[in-house]
This record gives structure tokens, sequence and C-alpha cells, in this order.
């Protein structure tokens, strides 16, 4: 199998790790899973997702649930997304007729921005209100970065960015920039 | 004369000197300076010129309402016009001059202009457009074109730097609950308040240090105040924003803010924008802007050495810069008191000339222990001296007239015509004003919207009263958010000891006075009047006839001034006459700022296809296709791009060629209902596409024009990958997701874009199917049988890489689509050229495609501009009659079936040795004139036929011209060409290539 080559690739180097206040990291081969309901499927859908990773119950909107198996995130009422979930089969149609599953694991790129200044960064571009209270760990939404929608999801090892593909070449320069007043570092 | 720095007192630094340049001379000043105070300090009276007349001028004020200080900083490509010195940190290196004028501020030839200010009042420039009599009566603009230039080249705000602007700016976003503008002693107790009830707080000020009127109090208890409330702030963890100002104020507690992030340094650190640009969301606002203190008019009272009482308090308790030694002051309230005695105490020689005819006793005896002499009943007429101040010509009471009262020595002229609270961030959203006769001012009424305002902007005189205006404000804030505050009494608007006397102009019988109200943009006290007996009433009006309010401080020193006198020309009172609404910014915001980062090649977002860097490793010359960027063509060496495009499509047609086609829109369409929404989407059937085939489908809006075309595949029961024009994705995505959500919410479809997941690549030509099948690790489904036109398979590619192919053609020869997850983009690229090369191929590019596409006649973006019908594009037949769907019934309608409707045609040059452009339009050979008979929306060499070739449209088709000729009209490029109507299917009519 060849190997994958994302949107940034070739186009940076991984600096020295030590005294920057905005770190990013690109999260590589990301695997991301849709799955879609209809509102008199949701909850079934809602059920299966939960299954698939074992965790408590499914996010609700503009929320994050992750387990050792993975992440599911909300990213519209009748949507979730399956993030890093490697023991998944796109081929069992867990979901049959009840709700649709398509995978865009390469129609995005995730990268992870962490550090002290991680939030003021991100500030330079997205309207969010990424205080603490407003956007605590686990919290998702969508949003515009120059023009173009991305999705923002709170870990606990940092924001994580899913910028569309084709865009992201652009937006990471502009993020390189901007962060050069953190002095930035990429790990 | 002089002004000059005092050896003591001032919040300045006199350790730490800067040095720095004013028109060509080397000065020096401290840290803590602005450029105003340096240049005072250095005794630098005049520091530019008038925008008309080329007046001298001085210093005005030493804030943002400056009218006299305006002068251009930086040299070169950071060249910047119209900053205020007063406003402007000094910075070790400044470099500074004067503006509208030459050679110098001192001697400047433009002032001659002065010579004929009767000819230049308020109007003169659109009486201008009218002729000059008698030359040139009524609408005559012969003369006009010349002296327009004149005029423009003497008059102006500065110059704008030619060169593209070397810095970089920002855009920023932040929140909050409570955000408090302006730190002076209102806006500090107002964010202590609010914070110390846990609310999140930003503290704005757009000066560099906190404090406001603060810091330019002579006692060491004011600087005790500030030191304390500024550690309260910090203890409560108020975010303070200095050097920042709130311009403007918008719906649901939007505030724009401008932080000027390195104006400040003489060389801006690398990383850091030069200003920022802020959008903050506050659940409440506080405004603390402060008051500014309004002048008079009277005659020359824009003299250099002409300025506000509080200006000179300003540059000696925080600069410590005497602005001069012999000073009339003019006031009509109480306020300058205090600071005739603070000027007084530092030696300098102080009159004041107050226009009541009475004030207190204490009032005047404090000022007699100062050493003041206070003349009542006393105001200035005239200002003597041309470029400097030498004395002051007076006035005095004549019952409620003025009669002249003699002349007084003196080097500054201090003025206070009263004080008006900023409330232009309140006005920004809709809050109004009242007047305020007894304080003379507009004062903000009651704002219900969460903005509260405090302290001098609230109308609150005293600084004590101000504290706690701001405390009552902070509170109000606090209760904002269900909490509860401790209850405090507001402070009373006003809160001088006498009553002030309302004065806006000096007038006195037989003197000829050229009396300022808006001096930056040289708008006299004749002016307005002169507006009002053209008949001009309307406040709106007077500001656009005269161009009052209009320069960049937005009429911050003169617009109660022109209201005062248009409401006495009026013979009414002000409040009648109403005041124009202020609207953002509230002092100027750069371009560069409002750009952000948005910029060069990020002033839009570029969209990269998977294989970009492959394409460029492989010799591509890229362009734009809306945001993204797509191979154009592939030169060899010495390759022209006409050149490179006749080989690509030559090679394409002869053996094989690759072309990127990922920016095609990519919609997955899923679910159980799937097939019916696209039978009703789409104008041909789908309801009986089998799994594995592709059919061409043509969608249409409600109006039965078309909206887009593509391919869709089906994938499975309950799944379809449908393709749209590059130019239309997006639009298609909206539609379909429109009519899921609103028309049909019972249909369970989901559709997601997957432009982005997946990479594409047209492999066309004779030899494509060769190609492909040393590609994929079963060559065997690349038969014809496994794979027949319009069929579709998943498959894998050598290495393991899955695809999708669809046997589809856009070129007319034999093609296949061929699309793989984008990572692995490059692989796929790579392993198709290694085996296209030996088929002698080719890639190519977007000019190629378009060859290919205009020799088939294939419709595109260019053709669907949203004005063609399914007729009109050659494809009819495929609107279906036996099943309904968007855009059915409209597109019967008698106008769309008119025979004499534009139809898609192809075109010949008559010679063919000729070509013609696109864009040009198609008449008849004798009637070259308006829209013709249609138009030409594409062309190109055709290599196939090896002559020029176009596509286009003309009325009723090419069968309604056969052996006519046309002229193909392009008069602003290429003038007339006489063309023939043929078939749009120019090359292999019959399809036999891509079916063989």
């Amino acid at each position: 199998m060849v190997e994958r080559v994302s949107a940034l690739s070739g186009h940076y180097s991984k600096t020295s790790h030590d005294n920057g206040s905005v770190t990013f990291t690109e999260i590589e081969d990301l695997s991301l899973i849709q799955l879609a309901a209809w509102p008199d499927t949701l909850a079934l859908v809602a059920a299966k997702a939960v299954d698939i990773i074992g965790a408590q119950e499914a996010p609700g909107p503009g929320r994050a649930v992750s387990t050792h198996k993975g992440t599911l995130l909300r990213i519209e009422p009748l949507k979730w997304w399956l993030v890093e979930c490697r023991d998944f089969a796109l081929s069992s149609d867990p979901l049959a007729t009840q709700g649709a599953v398509l995978d865009v694991s390469h129609s995005r790129t995730q990268l992870r921005i962490s550090g002290p200044q991680a939030a003021l960064l991100l500030n330079r571009h997205l309207p969010l209100d990424l205080r603490d209270a407003a956007f605590p760990v686990g919290t998702v939404a969508s949003t515009a970065f120059h023009h173009t929608g991305v999705t923002l999801w709170r870990s606990e090892q940092g924001y994580e960015l899913f910028m569309i593909r084709g865009f992201a070449l652009s937006l990471w320069e502009l993020l390189r920039e901007s962060g050069a007043q953190f002095n930035a570092e990429i790990a | 004369m002089s002004a000059r720095r005092l050896s003591t007192g001032g919040r300045v630094d006199r350790s730490q000197t800067l040095s720095f340049k004013w028109e060509g001379r080397d000065y020096s000043g401290y840290a803590g300076d602005t450029l105003a105070s340096a240049l005072m300090a250095n005794n630098q009276r005049l520091v530019g010129r008038s925008f008309k007349y080329h007046r001298p001028r001085g210093i005005m004020s030493a804030g943002v309402e400056e009218s006299g200080a305006i002068v251009s900083i930086g040299e070169g490509a950071r060249h910047e016009p119209n900053v205020r010195a007063t406003t402007q940190q000094l910075f070790d290196g400044l470099v500074a001059r004067g503006q509208n004028a030459w050679p110098s501020v001192g001697f400047d030839m433009g002032a001659v202009t002065g010579l004929f200010s009767r000819f230049f009042a308020a109007g003169f420039y659109y009486k201008t457009f009218m002729g000059i009599p008698p030359f040139e009566w009524g609408s005559g603009t012969g003369i006009w074109m010349q002296y327009e230039k004149l005029i423009r080249k003497a008059a102006g705000m500065g110059d704008a730097p030619s060169a593209p602007d070397p810095d970089s700016y920002e855009h920023a976003h932040d929140h909050c609950d409570v955000l408090v503008v302006g730190s002076g002693p209102a806006g500090l107790n107002a964010a202590v308040s609010a914070a110390r009830a846990g609310l999140d707080v930003i503290l704005v000020e757009q000066d560099f240090e906190l404090g406001g009127d603060f810091l330019n109090q002579p006692d060491a208890e004011a600087e005790i105040k500030r030191t304390n409330l500024i550690a309260l702030i910090k203890a409560v963890n108020v975010r303070i924003m200095t050097r920042t100002t709130a311009f403007g104020l918008y719906e649901y507690g939007v505030a724009g803010l401008l932080e000027q992030v390195t104006d400040h340094m003489a060389s801006g650190s690398e990383h850091l924008p030069r200003q920022r640009f802020w959008t903050v969301r506050a659940k409440s606002t506080v405004l603390a802007t402060g008051a500014l203190e309004r002048s008079i008019a009277f005659g020359n009272n824009d003299r250099p050495g002409v300025m506000t009482v509080a200006a000179a308090g300003v540059y000696l308790n925080r600069y410590g810069v005497l602005a001069g030694e012999k000073i009339a002051i003019a006031t009509n309230n109480d306020s300058v008191y205090q600071t005739a005695g603070d000027l007084s105490r530092a030696d300098a020689t102080v009159s004041i000339f107050d226009a009541r005819k009475e004030v207190s006793h204490a009032l005047g005896e404090a000022a007699e222990r100062d050493g003041i002499t206070v003349q009542l009943a006393m105001a200035p007429m005239n200002v003597l001296g041309s470029k400097t101040v030498s004395g002051l010509s007076l006035a005095i009471a004549n019952g409620d007239d003025w009669k002249a009262g003699g002349t007084r020595s003196c080097d500054l002229v201090l003025v206070s015509g009263g004080w008006s609270p900023v409330a232009s961030l309140l006005s920004h959203r809709g809050g109004k004003l009242s007047w305020d006769s007894e304080n003379a001012c507009f004062v903000p009424n009651t704002f219900s919207d969460r903005i509260h305002m405090a302290g001098s902007a609230a109308g609150v005189w005293n600084l004590d009263d101000c504290e706690v205006s701001g405390m009552v404000a902070g509170a109000a804030a606090v209760k904002d958010f269900g909490k509860s505050a401790p209850s405090m009494s507001a402070p009373m608007v006003g809160g001088w000891e006498n009553p002030i006397r309302p004065l806006y102009e000096i007038k006195v019988a037989g003197e000829k006075l050229k009396s300022f109200v808006d001096p930056q943009h040289d708008v006299t006290a004749a002016d307005v009047r002169l507006a009002h007996r053209e008949g001009f009433v309307s406040v709106e009006h007077l500001k656009r006839y005269t161009t009052l309010g209009m320069a960049n401080d937005q009429g911050k020193m003169g617009n109660i001034i022109g209201l005062a006198l248009m409401a006495e020309a009026l013979g009414k009172e002000i409040p009648e006459v109403g005041t124009t609404t202020f609207r953002p910014p509230y002092t100027p915001v750069s371009i560069g700022a409002l750009c952000g980062r948005n910029s060069g090649s990020h002033f839009r977002p570029l969209r990269r296809t998977p294989m970009h860097d492959w394409n460029l490793d492989h010799g591509a010359t890229m362009t734009d296709a809306g945001l993204w960027q797509r191979p154009w063509y592939f030169a060899r060496d010495g390759e022209t791009i006409t050149e490179a495009y006749i080989r690509e499509a030559t090679t394409t047609r002869s053996a094989v060629g690759l072309c990127d086609v990922t920016s095609l829109g990519k919609i997955a369409v899923q679910g159980p209902d799937a097939t019916e929404f696209l039978n009703r989407v789409y104008t041909n059937p789908f309801a009986k596409l089998p799994i594995g085939k592709a059919r061409y489908g043509i969608m249409l809006r409600d109006d039965g024009l078309v909206m887009d075309d593509g391919t869709t595949w089906r994938l499975s029961e309950t799944e379809y990958f449908m393709t749209t024009t590059t130019a239309h994705a997006g639009k298609v995505m909206v539609w379909l997701e429109e009519l899921l959500q609103v028309r049909w919410p019972d249909l369970k479809v989901h559709v997601t874009s997957v432009s982005d997941q997946w990479a594409g690549c047209a492999v066309a030509g004779p030899k494509s199917r060769a190609c492909l099948a040393a590609c994929v690790e079963d060559p065997a489904v690349m038969e014809n049988d496994v794979l027949p036109f319009m069929g579709v398979i998943e498959t894998t590619l050598k290495g393991g890489t899955p695809c999708r192919i669809a046997r589809i053609s856009f070129s007319g020869e034999m093609a296949f689509e061929v699309y793989v997850p984008s990572d692995y983009a490059p692989a796929m690229m790579q392993i198709l050229w290694d085996e296209a090369q030996p088929l002698q191929g080719c890639l190519y590019g977007t000019e190629a495609l378009g060859t290919l596409r205009i020799e088939k006649g294939h419709v595109t973006g260019a053709e669907l501009d949203g004005r063609v019908n399914i007729d009109d594009a050659g494809l009819g037949k495929m609107a279906s009659d036996k099943k309904s769907y968007v855009g059915d019934t409209l597109r019967k309608r008698p106008e769309m079936l008119r025979e004499d409707r534009p139809r898609l045609v192809g075109i010949f040059p008559k010679d063919r040795q000729q070509t013609f452009n696109g864009g040009a339009l198609l008449c008849k050979a004798d009637t070259v004139s308006g829209f013709g008979e249609g138009w030409i929306t594409g062309v190109t060499h055709s290599p196939e036929l090896g002559h020029w070739i176009g596509i286009g449209f003309v009325s009723g088709g090419h069968e309604a011209w056969a052996g006519q000729t046309l002229v193909a009209a392009d008069p602003l490029r290429k003038g007339n060409v006489d063309v023939e109507v043929v078939s749009p299917h120019m090359v292999d009519p019959g399809g036999e290539r891509m079916h063989g």
C-alpha cells in the first residue's frame, strides 16, 4: 500500500520543542468516518455510535466523547464524526438503512494546536469564544477560518482543527505567519 | 514667544532621550512624549498647513480631536500621512514632517491660495462644475477639466505612499462579560466594580498609559489614586489593552477595536503586526470615553499658538512643557481656572478673559492668589500675528453683543468654549443625545441595550464625581448579569460652581474676521452662513455642502459650533436643529488593518488539489479556477502557451492525455430515498440507473434555466457519487441541502461534499484504456464489456490504492475519470504518468481541456451562465416528459419556447486564417450594433480542424443561419471578423470515438 501524502506534507519541518507558547502538531493518517441519521432514527444511530467506541452516551450538539477506541464529535444535529476509530470497518455497514456511513478521512487535514497561548492564536482567526468556561475540553464547533468552514474540537491534548484539505495549506501558511509572534513550534 | 521644557514636572522620563527628525532637522524628546509634546518642547509651533487655504497651523489640542498638528511620519513605503502628532507616541528615530506645504511648512508657496480665499468659500468646488462665467455658461467643462487638476493638486491631506505596504496587520477576536472603554477616573472604577463581582472585564485605552485625566493632574494625590486603581484592576484580573481605540460599536455588544501594536517602535518586531483589528463581543459595555473641550469661533482662531486650555494643562502636567510664557485664556466656563493656576505656578504670566459677567467670589480670589488677572465680560476677537501669536484683540460685552475691547500682547491663546461628552460610540448603536442647556452640551440619554455611560462622557465634570459615576456604571453592568451590586446615586450632570455662558462665535460689528469652525477642513463661520443663505437649512445638508465635520477628526472640534451658528441663522434653538449622526470609525482605521492578513497571496483562500505539487514538479503553469489552482498548461522547453496547448490537445486526441480534474464538485448522495431525490433534481430519469453505471444529468433552477450539469454514478442501492462543474460546486451543494431541508424533509437522504475526499484525473485519448489497464491491479476490469461507456467500477491501482473509475468523456475521446482518496493523489499521478509516457502521452491543462471541449461543443460554466435553458444548450432531449422535476413547469413558459432564443452553436471564421475573441457579439453583417444576434463564450485553435473555432449562442441556432455570414463584433479589441455559424459538435459529431 502506498503511503498517504497529506496536504501539508513537504511544507514544514519539525522544530525544536522547548520554549514555544504554541505548538502545532499535524495528525497524520487521519481516520474520519461520518455517521448520519434521520430524525426518526437519531436515537438508534446514537446507540450504535456509542457501541462503536464503547462510550456511555453519544455526545449532544457541540460536544465530543472519547474512549480508548476513538472519539465521537457531534458536528451537526443529525451527524457525528467518528475520529481515529481504527477498529471500525466501513464494510460492516452498521447502520444499514437507518443511517448513512461515509469515509471522509482524506477530506480534512487535522492540526493540533496546543500550548498556553493556543487559544490566543486561534482567536487571531476564529470568532469563537474560546475562554475556558465557554469552550472547555470536549467542546466541538463549526466556524469559519479565512472564509472556509472548519471544525474545532478541544481535546485533552489541545485544540484539534479540522480544515478542508484543499484549503489546508493556505490556512497553515496563515497560522505559521500569525504563530511566529508566539514562537510557535512544530512538533 | 517660546514654548519650553521645564526642568522638572510631568511624567516624561528625562533619563531616556529620544532623537527624532522634524522637517529634515534633528530634535530630541523624552520617553513618554508624544510627537506633539516633543515638538512643543523644541518650540516648534508651526507644524502644518491647512487643507484649502494653506494657512499656517500649530498644535491645537493634546488628543484625538487634533485639527492642526496633522503630520506625515515615516519614509518610503512606511510613509503615513494624516497622523495626529498629539497621539503619536515619540520613539527614537521617528521621522516626521508637515503636510500640504511646499517647499516647507515655514515657507509654503501654496499659501498664495489664501489671497483668493473669497473664491474658495463653501461649495466653490460644486459651483465650478457649472463652468466659469463668462467663459462658459451652464455646463461648460472644458476649462474645468484643466483647473480641476490644479485644485486637486493644491488641496488634499498629505500624500499616500506609492509603494506597497511592507507591514503586516492582523485580525483578532475576543469575548468578555464587560467591555470598559476608557481608563480615566470613571473607566478604572467601572472596571474594578465589574471585575470584583467576578465578571470577565476588558479595559480598552487609546493612550499608551492608563489613567485618562488622572495623567493630567499636577498633584501627587491623583497619581496615588491612579496607581492604586491600576493595582486593583490587575488584582481582579481585568484584561488591559492600551494603545487600543474602540472605533465602533455594533449590534449585540460587538465592538471594533484598533490596537496599534508597533506604531510606537522605530522598527517593529519581525513577527508582530503593525496594527491589530479586534472584534470583541461583550455582554455589557461601559463607555467612559471622556469629554472634549471646544473652541470658540473668533478671528484667526487657527493661528499656531491657539489651543484649548485643557491641552496646555496636559502639556504642562503630563509632559513638563510650558506652551507659552505670556498666556491669554479665553473662557466661558469654570474649567479653565485650575489649569490657569498650574500655568501661573510654572512661571507663566496668565490672564483670563471670562465671557461671563460674573463668577463666584471664591473663583476670582483663587485666581488672584495664583497671580492671575481675571477680566469678566471679555472675549477673544482676533488673534494677532501670522505664523505665531503676538497678541489678542479682545471684545467686550455690549449688552448681548460684543464690541472691540483693546489688545493684549501674548504668545499663547488658550480657549475654552465648553465641553462636549464623547458619545460617538453610543451614537453608533442608535443611542440618542439630549441638549443640556445648563451645561451647553449634548448629553447621552439612558440607553437600554446594556450600554452604560460613565464620567465626563455622561456629562459629569468633576474628577471625584467621575470616579463615582464609574462605580455606578460598573454596578449597572454587574446588574446586567442578574447579580447584586451596591446601590449608589449617579452624580448629576455638570458640576461647575458657576453656570457656563453659551458662546460659539464672537462677532463684532464692523470687524471682518476669519473665524474657523472646522479648522481641519478650513470651514469658517462665514461658510456656514453662506450655506444657510444658499438654502442648506438641514444640518445634514450643511455638513455635506461645507464639509464641516468631514475631516479625519469627524467634527470633534467644530460640530457644535457649526450647529450653533446654523441654529442662529435659522432663528432656532440648537436642539431643534439636531445633530448629525456619528458613524464609525471614531478615529481613522487604516486599510491595512481592515485587510488583516487577507492580502497578497492570502487575499483569497487558495485551494490546491492534492496533486498540486506533483503538477508543479512536472512543469505545470497554474491558473485560477475560482479559488482552485489548476494546471493551465505544461510547456516544454521554449514552448509558448499556444504551442503547449495545441500539442497537448493533439496528443490527447492521438494518444493519451492526463488532466487533474479534482476541482470538479463531488457530492455523496446517501440514503434510501437517494434515487427518488436525484430523479426530482435532474431533468432526465435516474430511477432506473443500474448500480455500476454513471449518467450525465442536467439540473434546472425553479425558473427553468439550467443550474448545472455533471455525471452521477450509482455506487449501491442507496449511494450515489455526484459530480458538478468546478464553478457551481458550492452552489449545487447549497441547493441540494435547501431542497432536502426545506422542500422535501420527508426524504431520507444525506448529501455530503466529498470534493476534498477524492482526487481525480481524466485519462483521455485512444490509448487511455491501454494506459489505465497497465495501472490497475486487474487489467480485465478495463475491458469494454466490463467497463463500457458510462460504466463505473471500484477497483485498485497497482500498489494497492483503492480507486473509482468511470468511463466518461469531456474531451470526446475514449476517456476515463479515475478517483482516489486524496492522500494517494501523487501516487496515482505517478503511476498513470509512468504508463502514459511509453504511449507517447502527455499531461494537459485547462487550456487544452478547453480546446477539446469546444471542439465537441460541450458546455461549461461559461455557457451555463444563468440565462440558458436546456433547449438553448442543445440538451432538450434530456428533459423528460414522463416525470416531474425542479424547473419542469417554468421551463415550458412561452418565453422559454420561443424559436428565436439564442441556441448553442459552433463558430468558424469565414477566412480560416483569421481569429476572433471570446466575448465578441455576433451581429448581422449589415447591423453591427446593439446586442446583436448572439455572443461567443469560448474560442480556441482547433488542432483537429486546423483553424480557429468558437462556441457561443445565436438566436434560432445554427440552422437559422446556414449559408449566411455573421460578424463577430469586438470593437474594443479586435474589430469585426466575418464568421459562419455551424453545429456546436465540430469534431466527431456522431461520438464514435468516445463510444469506441
